[in-house]
């Protein structure tokens, strides 16, 4: 026994000294947010990216996981990325706009890639309290900016939203729902673009439309979100649009045998990922073209440096950053060439979209919509 | 054939260099009684187990009908058919007499468990060494005098023939230790070996055919029985001359201290009544015994008079002053000092150290406590005191842990304690139990002294022995109830033992 | 079937035998004890204090708690080579250099000491009751209490930071008296009601510092508003020995503060010597007409405000915003300070360097090389350190055992010279 844990402890100790020879070098590297690569949703889908990219063009790449949901973590995690010889930084998620603020002029000579944080998340961390009613800067020396080595990137979700309730109408859904995760404004705005396209496409179709809206307050499904999706699925709604991480398995659970229910994917192609279940479509927003669009940037001559890109319809025409999924199609009313009509429309101008998550639910609606739930526009949780 | 069934010879055992059996020689012959003396701590139980094979020796021989064996498990000894009645029976409560017999042993048919053959010799087993017994009974129903028969016929039923009885006739009634005794010669005359180990001498005298002392680890000597006296064995076995019979001198009992009346306390494992209606008081100067026997609602009483339990009704007085329903703290504050029944359970907090063990009834009281803090050498002087004047002995001084100490030594440092508070009332429950004759005579003498200071002595004791010597009033409890108060003068053990057995009582109206 | 009841019952019996066996065991052994007393007291014990040491209980604590973290390191390491053997070497060093990995080290060791506190503070909690022979698994209730009452003194009052440490002690206190009302008065074991009540103490704590109450909740990002500045720990200019971070606060002293207060209060007080008597034999504790039920409701109070405290130390800082959103399940800290706590030998000292060692390893699994090793890695090797550190007690047997053995022997060596 004695000499069995004295060889184990010497294998040990060798093991150890050897260990102390060079570590490998990774030149893209991606942190995570609070979740991991295997979410199902945005740090897998930016990770999917980023490997997709550097597979395709001959890169290494690495992911780091923060010991903890903290800024302080984050930053301790991009600090060993750059240690480890990363030269661009991608990191997914509104809760790195700190992180940005700590390390943008820490390291000028290493560029950062921000998915879904906005200008005004940057800005608030240069103040001691951005919602105090004058806000006092931290360092009066210390401006509020993005600088050069960073790009921060949004999506306009509220197009996504749009195509998706114009499309189910179209398709012939008259009783729809909307389930949104937390109320941030990312899903605030998929949810107004989604209500919008509804209305438009009722009085288009002139067909009246039963309509329900809530949040659940969080970004997956339990047991009393099932139970409010199992009211509505009583009330006569059919069509869900389930928009929050793995918030759609509530929505799965409730018209589980239904006949004419349907789930509307969010951010991904989700009836990819969900083989068999009645997805309708998906209402997409480019996160993989996005990435590799930063990536391709970060390669080429870095033109956005220290912009806020708005990564909508109208970015690049060529491009569809967000969208509905063509070759997973499964609606037959609604055509692809349809499709294609609206897109065209939308970039044309000729269709408004509003982006106002300030705005009322009730004057986003015209008078093909009726709203059924009460809670309209609550929250759950 | 040897003369000996069993032989062990020159047997050392010891442990981290403390010589437990030094050298130590023992012969059984075959068809004897053969008595094992000595007092605590003097290597009988070391002996033993080398023989059941528990301990393993380091150097001697043991001899089976004169062959050298090695036993080096229970199982080896019991292939050698060497079996033991323990102090404490190992037999399960809910089964019955037949179960516990075969437990472990089971003759069976095809996976059964075959109990009418098992039956049948059982039956035939009793007959001949008439033992009595009901093989459909529950443990838990029948007496322990039974329980222990019981025992005995697990050993005869495995083929036993060396039968070895680890201080058998502590939990017995004088009744029962006669029948014991009978047994026992019914053992040897069919032919069995018997080594029976205690520290009685009355027994040895009765009983056995010849005596091996132990003292200290050291073979004092083997002697045969009808060429000596009881005098000579202790002198043997303490190594000194021993007074058996305590000198009290004659004191008049004065005030009630101690005033019970109409106490009913419920058991706290079965909630049945275990203490009926019982009424009685302690005067100073006088020594107060409630006789009976093991589990007759003894505990239970002393349990509610001293606080540990609540009562069921009934009142208590002590001094005049009702304290029914007084905390144990104020009890104890008003002049109440308790040698409990279980040293380990409520005695001692064996993790603490002996001086901290020292203070448990009195660390709150001004000379040990400045501003909430210990006065930690106050605290060690006043245990150093107490240990020395008591003769507490332990490894480290006041600084061992009490679970280091011995039995005894942990029992001399309780009445230290008790007694260092000067108490008007003292109750004692079984202060002496498991202790050696050394110690016992010790703590007798502590208990007289209270009582010529004037003291209120309460003791509950189950060794008739300490009844008959100490008490000035025997009460004596059965089924929860006082069956008789006797005057130890004018009364024979024999007498004490009906009452105790139940099969006498005095009219209620006596009992007053 | 039958035969397989039969089997059943055939083997409690051969149980049932067997443990007879070891009482039998147990009582030779007291026997052997008496005997070796009656010798021994005449021996001469040898003062040289280190021998005495090694052979004290508190160097087999010690040894135990050493012998489980290598044996944790260890099974993390074989892990490491079942998943990948050839960076196995690197990923191990990773582990064992914790926050030194990181190139600015300070600021990673500064979190280090930062995560020490509240795990230090939550084992003392743990420890506090264990003495009385209570266990308070209610830790983690009374952490979330202590966050609540700290964060709505913070923000609905605009407190400074001192009256927000006291007044989550004072709610952990509270959370923790509970308990000890149910098990002084109704004797409703400890064990069950704090484990419920960490429940409503997390569900409570959801609804003041979620979107309904609308206290301090910041909808867009889903969690508690910034910290007001007036609550944030002070840091002393600890800044300047951490490359910047300011995560070393005030709660380091108070920290060990505590941990000498506690030993004082357990081994030099009145109060201390009832609690420690409650613990070790509540029955004699009772004899001695201590009063139980006070000793009780005191000794949970003082354990819940330890890990309340502990709360507070950990968001008063900018480290981490709490969100009711994402705090779902209890937070680990309350349940790793039982582990830390036996890793520490039950000793309030042992506690502070089993702390600082559980956070470390954390720290070093998250440095692990996700090329190889998927960051579940990381998180399962300190897990297993954490979960063997509670095997600390069977390790500790073990040794006893050994040594016993190693006695035994060289007194049978001594004997057989002294023969010759």
């Amino acid at each position: 026994m004695k000499k069995v844990l004295l060889s184990l402890l010497l294998a040990f100790c060798a093991f150890s000294l050897i260990g102390c020879g060079t570590t490998e070098s990774y030149e893209i590297a991606m942190v995570t947010d609070y979740g991991d690569i295997t979410d199902q949703s945005f740090n897998q889908t930016t990770w999917e990216a980023v490997t997709d990219y550097a597979n395709a063009h001959g890169k290494t790449y690495a992911y780091y996981k923060p010991a903890g949901d903290s800024t302080a973590e984050r930053v301790a995690k991009v600090e060993q990325a750059i240690a480890q010889g990363a030269k661009v930084v991608v990191m997914p998620g509104f809760a790195f706009a700190e992180t940005i603020y700590e390390v943008q002029d820490e390291y000028p000579e290493v560029k950062f890639i921000a998915l879904d944080v906005a200008e005004g998340d940057v800005f608030g961390c240069f103040y001691v309290d951005p919602y105090a009613a004058e806000p006092v800067l931290k360092d009066e020396n210390d401006q509020p900016h993005i600088s050069s080595n960073v790009v921060c990137v949004v999506f306009q979700e509220e197009e996504a939203g749009y195509l998706a309730g114009y499309a189910a109408v179209m398709n012939g859904e008259t009783k729809l729902g909307f389930l949104g995760g937390m109320a941030v404004p990312a899903v605030q705005r998929y949810g107004y673009g989604f209500v919008q396209g509804v209305a438009d496409a009722a009085a288009e179709k002139g067909v009246e439309v039963e309509l329900w809206y809530i949040y659940g307050g969080q970004f997956f499904g339990d047991a009393t979100i099932k139970g409010k999706m199992d009211t509505w699925v009583e009330q006569g709604c059919e069509t869900i649009f389930a928009c929050g991480g793995g918030i759609f398995t509530s929505v799965l659970d409730a018209i589980e045998g239904k006949a004419n229910c349907k789930l509307i994917g969010v951010d991904t192609d989700q009836s990819k990922s969900l083989p068999g279940k009645p997805v309708l479509t998906s209402a997409m927003k480019g996160l993989t073209d996005a990435t590799k669009t930063c990536l391709d940037e970060f390669y080429g001559s870095w033109t956005v440096g220290g912009q806020v890109i708005n990564y909508g319809l109208k970015t690049n025409t060529s491009k569809e950053y967000v969208g509905l999924p063509r070759d997973t199609w499964s609606m037959e009313a609604f055509t692809i060439a349809q499709y294609d009509a609206v897109l065209a429309a939308i970039r044309s101008g000729e269709v408004q979209i509003s982006a106002d998550t300030t705005a009322k639910l009730e004057d986003l609606a015209n008078e093909f919509i009726t709203y059924k739930n009460e809670d309209l526009g609550g929250s759950i949780k | 054939m040897s003369e000996y069934v069993i032989e062990m010879r020159n047997i050392t055992k010891s442990f981290f260099g403390n010589v437990a059996n030094d050298n130590i020689t023992l012969q059984l012959r075959k068809g004897e009684i053969h008595a094992l003396l000595g007092e605590n701590g003097a290597g009988k139980s070391t002996l033993m187990s080398i023989l059941f094979g528990l301990y393993q020796k380091d150097s001697g021989e043991i001899y089976k009908d004169g062959e050298k064996v090695e036993i080096n498990s229970p199982n080896d000894a019991t292939a050698l058919h060497i079996g033991m009645v323990h102090q404490h029976f190992k037999l399960i409560d809910i089964f019955t007499v037949l179960d516990n017999i075969i437990l472990g042993s089971e003759p069976n048919t095809i996976g059964f468990v075959n109990r009418r053959k098992a039956a049948k010799r059982i039956k035939a087993l009793s007959e001949q060494y008439g033992l009595n017994i009901d093989l459909k009974a529950k443990i838990e129903d029948i007496t322990v005098g039974m329980q222990q028969r019981v025992e005995i016929l697990k050993m005869l039923y495995r083929n036993n023939d060396i039968l070895i009885f680890d201080e058998p006739t502590a939990v017995l009634t004088p009744q029962e230790i006669e029948e014991l005794m009978k047994t026992m010669k019914n053992l040897v005359n069919e032919g069995k070996s018997v080594l029976f180990i205690t520290h009685k001498l009355n027994e040895i005298m009765a009983v056995a055919d010849r005596c091996t002392i132990l003292r200290k680890g050291k073979c004092i000597g083997t002697v045969d029985i009808k060429d000596t006296t009881k005098e000579e064995l202790s002198e043997m076995m303490v190594g000194r001359k021993v007074s058996f019979v305590a000198d009290k001198p004659e004191t008049k009992a004065t005030d009630t201290i101690l005033k019970v009346r109409n106490l009913s306390v419920q058991s706290q494992i079965s909630k049945k009544l275990a203490v009926k209606n019982v009424s009685f008081e302690v005067k100073a100067g006088e020594i107060v015994c409630i006789a009976g026997i093991d589990g007759n609602g003894q505990t239970e009483l002393i349990h509610g008079i001293t606080g540990l339990t609540k009562l069921k009704s009934g009142k208590v007085y002590l001094k005049k002053k009702n304290i029914t329903d007084a905390p144990i703290r104020e009890r104890s504050k008003h002049g109440m000092s308790h040698i409990p029944e279980d040293r380990q359970k409520h005695g001692l907090v064996l993790d603490y150290t002996l001086e901290d063990n020292m203070i448990l009834q009195s660390y709150w009281e001004t000379k040990f406590v400045n501003f909430g803090f210990l006065r930690r050498d106050r605290i060690h002087y006043y245990a150093e005191k107490l240990t020395e004047q008591y003769d507490v002995r332990s490894l480290q001084g006041v600084k061992s842990t009490c679970r280091e100490m011995s039995g005894g030594n942990q029992q001399k440092a309780i009445v230290a304690r008790e007694i260092d508070k000067d108490p008007d009332l003292l109750i004692a429950v079984q202060p002496t139990r498991g202790l050696d004759v050394g110690a016992i005579e010790y703590i007798h003498k502590q208990i007289i002294e209270q009582r010529n200071n004037g003291k209120a002595v309460l003791l509950v004791s189950l060794e008739l022995d300490e009844v008959m010597s100490l008490s000035d009033r025997i009460l004596v409890m059965y089924e929860g109830e006082i069956v008789g108060e006797l005057d130890p003068k004018t009364t024979s053990t024999q007498e004490l033992g009906l009452y105790m057995a139940g099969a006498k009582r005095q009219g209620k109206e006596e009992n007053k | 079937m039958l035969l397989l009841i039969l089997f059943i019952v055939l083997l409690a019996f051969l149980l049932k035998k067997k443990r007879n066996v070891e009482n039998v065991k147990q009582n030779i052994i007291d026997a052997a004890r008496d005997e070796m007393e009656v010798v021994k007291t005449k021996k001469q014990f040898n003062k040289e204090w280190f021998k005495d040491f090694l052979k004290s209980e508190a160097f087999k604590n010690i040894l135990a708690s050493l012998v489980c973290v290598v044996l944790g390191l260890l099974i993390g390491f074989i892990v490491i080579i079942i998943v990948n053997a050839q960076n196995s070497p690197k990923a191990i060093m990773a582990i064992l250099k914790g926050p030194l990995n990181a190139v600015k080290w300070k600021k990673s060791l500064a979190i280090v000491i930062f995560k020490s506190v509240p795990l230090l503070l939550c084992s003392l909690s743990i420890i506090f009751a264990y003495k009385c022979g209570l266990f308070n698994i209610g830790a983690p209730g009374q952490y979330v209490i202590g966050t609540m009452f700290a964060l709505v003194a913070a923000h609905a009052f605009d407190a400074p930071w001192y009256i927000c440490l006291v007044l989550a002690a004072v709610g952990g206190a509270l959370w923790g008296i509970i308990p000890g009302i149910f098990k002084a008065f109704l004797n409703v074991n400890e064990v069950i009601t704090s484990i419920m009540f960490n429940w409503i103490g997390l569900h409570l704590l959801n609804y003041v510092a979620g979107p309904d109450m609308d206290l301090m909740y910041n909808l867009t990002l889903a969690e508690c508003k910034k910290l007001p500045v007036a609550a944030k720990l002070p840091t002393f200019g600890s800044e300047a020995f951490f490359d910047g971070s300011s995560f070393v606060t005030v709660a380091v002293p108070i920290a060990i503060v505590l941990v000498i207060a506690l030993l004082i209060i357990l081994y030099k007080t009145k109060f201390g010597y009832e609690i420690r008597a409650t613990g070790f034999n509540k029955d004699a504790a009772k004899y001695a007409g201590m009063n139980y039920r006070r000793n009780i409701i005191v000794t949970m109070a003082i354990s819940g405000a330890l890990a309340g405290l502990a709360a507070a130390t950990f968001y008063l800082t900018d480290y981490e915003i709490y969100s009711a959103v994402k705090q779902t399940s209890l937070p680990a800290m309350g349940f790793n300070g039982i582990a830390v706590a036996f890793l520490g030998c039950v000793n309030p000292v042992g506690a502070i360097f089993s702390s600082i060692l559980i956070t470390y390893i954390g720290v070093g699994g998250s440095y692990l090389d996700t090329t190889y090793y998927s960051s579940e890695i990381g998180n399962l090797i300190s897990a297993i350190i954490i979960y063997l550190s509670a095997f600390s007690l069977i390790i500790k047997t073990i040794i006893g055992k050994i040594s016993f053995k190693k006695k035994s022997k060289k007194a049978l060596k001594e004997v057989k010279e002294a023969d010759k």
